[in-house]
């Protein structure tokens, strides 16, 4: 068999055929047989290779390459370039369209553009295994320069108005400690790195002796030279293999090629390295601790004085610095004190590495000039939290370390403001927490770390941080006790007072510091025997129904689903969700966002099963479960407002005995689930048979009678009620504060929504409506206008689309349904004449964070501009209508929404109680249900009884099939075509159908079994 | 090592070879070795590049390794460097993915933008 070097296919298929490849063969095969190619190479026909628009193709084997539209013309630029010279003729290659993406410099992608590197300038560029590389990039220069152009004092003079501070976490003045070596009596003396790196989450010094081992090196060697020694020690942990092995690798190379060992650079300086590893104790991170095992003895710590410097290793004086301090001093001899002074802030000179990890989408390693904020950091070169889920907060320093929480994201990251937050640099694992993270796990974490990591010479850290544990596992568990956090900041200061050694003295610090920021949830644990987090398994059954406001046990009534035992799974939700045929609607679902399957594929669909729960209930009439209230008690409550809240308590006291009569302002019952919520997300008839379940319990509502106006709190005292409870909502719309408001054409949110579900909706069609806003009632505004035959609809946010309070779910559907979403832009001036002609609006950019964890934005000077609109509606938020609350007497605070005490939610007039968005503000259905049922309970109890809303119910948790722990994807909802919806009011969402609904259900883990 | 003039000429001819190497027509894979870029597979890709290159022989293509460059998220990273072109570095790469790499982009000089870590989306806005 003859053997080819290269074989060419020509397509011979008809697409190609059409474009002339036969002649395309020929002309190759000539041009190889002239050039004497024809027994190398191979010209052969092949079949269509499908990409025949850009006929003739031709594939050469055995690279593959693949050319388009090779006309007879290219062959013999093509025969000379690529089968004479080897070279790819890239003009004939295919060139795909672009898909909206350009390749850029490295450089100029986010992760890189806030950060300045010094130290790691090498990491990810050169080969560390070779010195040559480093060479190249100006490697050993400043070693060279130092020990034949510098006396050993200018170096240290050059470091010391550097303004460099030691980068382990201590930021002592490098050339300070230095300049006491130098001058420290004594000789040999000697240089130690410390390369024990133990944080946990931090490995900035790894990758920095895995990336670029030479410049450790050569800080060293010039710190050698500076104080006069002529051996050095790498002290690293055995953990690190591969950064052992470069950095034996560098040594070696550096002895080859004399940088390291004798009369260096011909100036009589002698130095060289050796490496000790160490076994991974912490402690031997602390300086004389890894001084005491470098000498081989155990690796304990000893008081100071006397400093390493004056007497170190074996008495000696001796420099001990971290890896990433002596990976700084060649760029600062190379490039002068100034120009590192010139970086970072007042105290704090230069750049710091820090390892990012937690949860945040770039796991990594960043460097950033000294007062780079912290929100700059995580966000823009961390590229944020990964889930759509909030920031809570920043471990900085480790176990030594603390918190840093959300509402300082625009602290500058350097020395001095992590002091004065009550954390320290460290070494630079910076550990990003998001809403998931209990704050009481995460001090018992550390406090656990320091436990094992105690060498025990000392009694406070070694018994005090075993006390401060007990107490953490004891609150953890829902045994905590009233004093128990006093009596933690008592241990923690006397710990950190009396300690030996730095682990001691900082071991405390992230109990304090927690403590400092998140005691609100130190009491939640001790009081309410609750994690809000849901992370502390011993305080709840499953996150999920740890996350419901309203407690719902959604693991039971699941279960009951998968098993199609639909009726039952109804009765669950009711015991403590009077409104399953809402919330299966238009809850905003929180138990989905804690749902443990999210980390295998998605979350469970629970909003949606609930509804499949409840809907069946509702269809199947006869066999719904009736309830049976308690036989009346004789004494009458009134309820004002028919929102959630008030149906939610009216629902169970009039359960519990109560005679509850309803009192609602507007013509329907409902609140805001009637005249907030659209129709095609929440049917007026499926409402009202939801309602009309609510009055089988015996409760009586009333509509068209508003307090202040039909009635007062005087008139229901005189006509026998014992105790009113207000849940009158939030309906009033705040104003934009803006020129031309008052135009007509001018119509905010919640009253534009009031009147579309009143049926009185003004004329939008074939207008212009621009809403403004982030929030659901702006999202709704947008989709009704839009269903009212808008010609046009646009949303402006000052935010990012990202930051816009609505449901992810509902913005993408306003998207589909053809609404434009302008983000980052804000009003200025509505502007007409006699009526709306158009909407000014200025662009915004991103300035520093607000408290909760998103940016702040402030325009853009001189970038107003116009956006046509006959409609303004601005639903910017609303606020409860205070005025006949305060002319009552009752107490209303900021906002305008109405004081109570948050347990008893009792006003400052005894018999009245409030709860909902009149107390909150605006919130969601599922958290005015819970305050309906937390305030009715308190009612309760205020009228005698035991607050007691429905007998404990007891459930047994079991397994009642395999749980399905493959990827197994949520059973889609299905939705109304855009096509179809946007002609009327439909519902947009369908119900699950039986099938479906239990293979959901199957889906769910059953965190609520322990065993 | 004797004078700054010695390492003068180590890191000429340093800077000679990488100049070589950048200006020669032959493409360049570095594969990023850090811990991180060995324990999200770093060595399985390599592998997979070297079987690749040999059964297309490639024996002009350069590989070589680096160290981390901080985007462990990404980890394993490769960059492909070809002549005259920006070079693009490719994140969470595997075994599988970078036979296509070879074939699409070292062989055939297309950028699989999808899996490109250095990219951004083109602005479609206008410049206002």
């Amino acid at each position: 068999m003859e053997f080819y070097r290269s074989h060419v296919l020509v397509c011979a298929g008809t697409g190609c055929e059409a474009s002339n490849s036969e002649a395309l063969r020929r002309a190759l095969r000539e041009e190889f047989a002239s050039r004497g190619l024809d027994k190398e190479i191979r010209v052969v026909e092949t079949g269509c290779f499908g990409f025949c628009r850009f006929g003739p193709n031709i594939m050469v084997y055995p690279e593959g390459v693949f050319y388009c539209q090779v006309q007879v013309e290219d062959v013999p630029e093509l025969v000379e370039e690529h089968f004479i010279k080897g070279r790819t003729l890239t003009r004939l290659l295919y060139h795909e369209p672009t898909d909206n993406v350009a390749v850029v410099d490295f450089n100029d992608i986010e992760f890189f553009k806030k950060q300045y590197r010094i130290v790691l300038k090498n990491c990810g560029v050169i080969d560390p295994e070779n010195i040559e590389e480093y060479i190249a990039r100006d490697g050993y220069l400043a070693l060279g320069r130092a020990v034949t152009e510098m006396r050993p004092q200018d170096v240290i003079e050059t470091v010391r108005k550097s303004g460099l501070r030691g980068r382990g976490g201590g930021g002592f003045p490098t050339g300070l400690k230095w300049e006491f070596a130098a001058k420290a009596q004594g000789t040999p003396k000697y240089v130690v790195c410390n390369a024990d790196e133990g944080d946990p989450g931090a490995f900035m010094d790894r990758s920095t002796l895995e990336g670029d081992p030479h410049s450790v090196l050569e800080g060293m060697a010039i710190a050698g030279y500076a104080i006069g020694a002529s051996r050095g020690f790498i002290y690293i942990r055995a953990e690190y293999p591969i950064a052992v092995r470069r950095l034996v690798i560098a040594i070696r190379q550096a002895r080859e090629k004399g940088l390291l060992g004798k009369n260096i650079f011909n100036s009589g300086f002698d130095f060289d390295i050796e490496i000790r590893l160490g076994a991974g104790a912490f402690v031997c991170g602390e300086e004389t601790a890894l001084l005491t095992s470098i000498m081989g003895r155990r690796g304990e710590p000893r008081p100071r004085p006397p400093f390493p410097a004056n007497s170190g290793l074996w008495g000696r004086p001796t420099i001990i610095n971290n890896v990433e301090t002596f990976a700084n001093v060649p760029s600062i001899i190379l490039k002068g004190p100034e120009w590192f002074a010139s970086i970072g802030t007042e105290g704090s000179k230069g750049t710091k590495v820090f390892a990012l990890a937690g949860k945040i989408n770039n796991n990594g390693l960043v460097e950033v000039p000294m007062g780079t904020t912290l929100g700059d950091i995580v966000f823009d070169i961390g590229g944020g939290i990964p889930g759509r889920k909030r920031f809570k907060a920043a471990q900085t320093g480790g176990p030594s370390g603390g918190c840093i929480p959300v509402q300082h994201l625009n602290t500058p990251i350097d020395y001095e403001s992590l002091s004065a937050l009550g954390t320290i640099m460290g070494s630079g694992g910076l550990i990003v927490m998001d809403e998931d993270t209990c704050m009481v796990d995460l001090a018992r974490f550390f406090l656990e770390f320091v436990q094992d990591e105690s060498c025990g010479k000392c009694t406070p850290c070694r018994i005090g941080t075993k006390r401060m544990l007990e107490i953490l596992d004891r609150i953890a568990h829902g045994e905590g006790k009233e004093g128990d956090i006093d009596l933690l900041v008592e241990l923690g200061e006397s710990i950190k007072a009396s300690a030996l050694c730095g682990l001691g003295q900082t071991a405390p610090n992230p109990v304090l510091s927690t403590i400092r920021y998140f005691r609100h949830e130190y009491e939640a644990h001790i009081r309410k025997k609750k994690c809000p987090a849901s992370v502390c398994a011993s305080l709840f059954h499953s996150p999920c129904q740890n996350t419901c406001p309203a407690e719902v046990d959604v693991p039971i009534y699941l279960d009951q689903i998968r098993q199609g035992l639909f009726i039952d799974a109804y009765e669950t939700i009711m015991r403590n969700n009077p409104l399953p045929v809402i919330c299966g609607r238009v809850c905003h679902h929180p138990c989905e966002s804690r749902c443990r399957r999210e980390q295998i594929d998605e979350p469970l669909a629970i909003k949606a099963l609930k509804r499949f729960a409840a809907d069946y209930a509702l269809g199947s009439n006869g066999a719904r479960p009736r309830v049976t209230p308690a036989p009346r008690n004789g004494k009458k409550v009134a309820v004002v407002g028919s929102g959630p809240a008030g149906l939610t308590a009216g629902y169970y006291l009039s359960l519990k005995g109560y005679s509850v009569t309803v009192f609602e302002a507007l013509p329907v019952a409902g609140g805001m689930l009637s005249v907030g919520i659209p129709e095609y997300r929440l049917p007026k008839q499926v409402l009202n048979k939801e309602i009309e379940i609510l009055r089988e319990s015996g409760m009586e509502i009333r509509t068209g009678t508003a307090l202040g106006k039909d009635f007062s709190l005087t008139d229901l005292k005189e006509q026998g009620y014992a105790a009113v409870f207000i849940a009158i909502g939030a309906h009033k719309d705040q104003r934009l504060a803006i020129p031309g408001e008052d135009l007509p054409g001018v119509v905010p949110g919640a009253s534009f929504l009031r009147d579309v579900n009143l049926g009185r909706g003004m004329d939008v069609s074939g207008k212009a409506v621009v809403v403004v806003g982030g929030g659901n009632v702006a999202i709704d505004a947008a989709r009704s206008a839009k269903r009212m035959g808008a010609a046009d609809v646009t949303i402006v946010y000052r935010r990012r689309k990202e930051d816009m309070p609505a449901e992810a779910a509902e913005i993408e559907e306003a998207e589909r349904e053809g609404i434009k979403i302008t983000p980052m832009v804000n009003p200025v001036q509505v502007i007409g004449n006699g009526k709306v002609e158009a909407l000014e609006c200025v662009m915004m950019r991103p300035a520093e964070f607000d408290s909760s964890g998103r940016r702040r934005t402030v325009p853009i000077d001189k970038s107003e501009f116009l956006i046509k609109a006959d409609v303004v509606i601005p639903a910017i938020g609303q606020v409860p209508e205070s005025d006949p609350l305060a002319d009552e007497g009752l107490a209303v605070g900021k906002g305008g929404v109405l004081s109570v005490n948050p347990d008893s939610y009792a006003t400052n007039v005894p018999w009245v109680f409030a709860a909902g968005d009149c107390v909150t503000g605006p919130a969601t259905v599922i958290e005015a249900i819970a305050a309906g049922k937390a305030a009715a309970s308190s009612i309760d109890k205020f009228l005698g009884g035991d607050g007691v809303l429905l007998p404990e119910l007891e459930v047994t948790r079991t397994v009642s099939h395999e749980l399905l722990e493959d990827v197994t994807h949520r059973e889609k909802v299905k939705t109304v075509p855009v096509s179809e919806r946007l002609c009327s009011f439909c519902e947009v969402e369908l119900s699950y159908t039986p099938d479906a609904a239990m293979r959901e259900a199957a889906r769910c883990l059953r965190c609520d079994i322990r065993e | 090592m004797k004078s700054l003039e010695d390492l003068a000429r180590i890191k000429e001819r340093a800077l000679e070879t990488i100049r070589l190497r950048e200006m020669s027509e032959h493409p360049r894979i570095v594969v990023g070795m850090g811990t991180c870029g060995i324990a999200a597979g770093a060595r399985e890709v390599v592998a997979a590049i070297m079987d690749e290159l040999e059964k297309r022989k490639l024996s002009t293509v350069s590989v070589t390794q680096t160290g981390c460059i901080g985007l462990c998220a990404r980890e394993p990273l490769v960059d492909v460097i070809l002549p005259g072109q920006v070079p693009v570095t490719y994140g969470n790469i595997t075994a599988d993915k970078v036979r296509r790499i070879v074939a699409q982009h070292v062989v055939n000089g297309q950028p699989i933008t999808e899996w490109a870590v250095n990219v951004k989306p083109v602005d479609t806005r206008s410049s206002e």
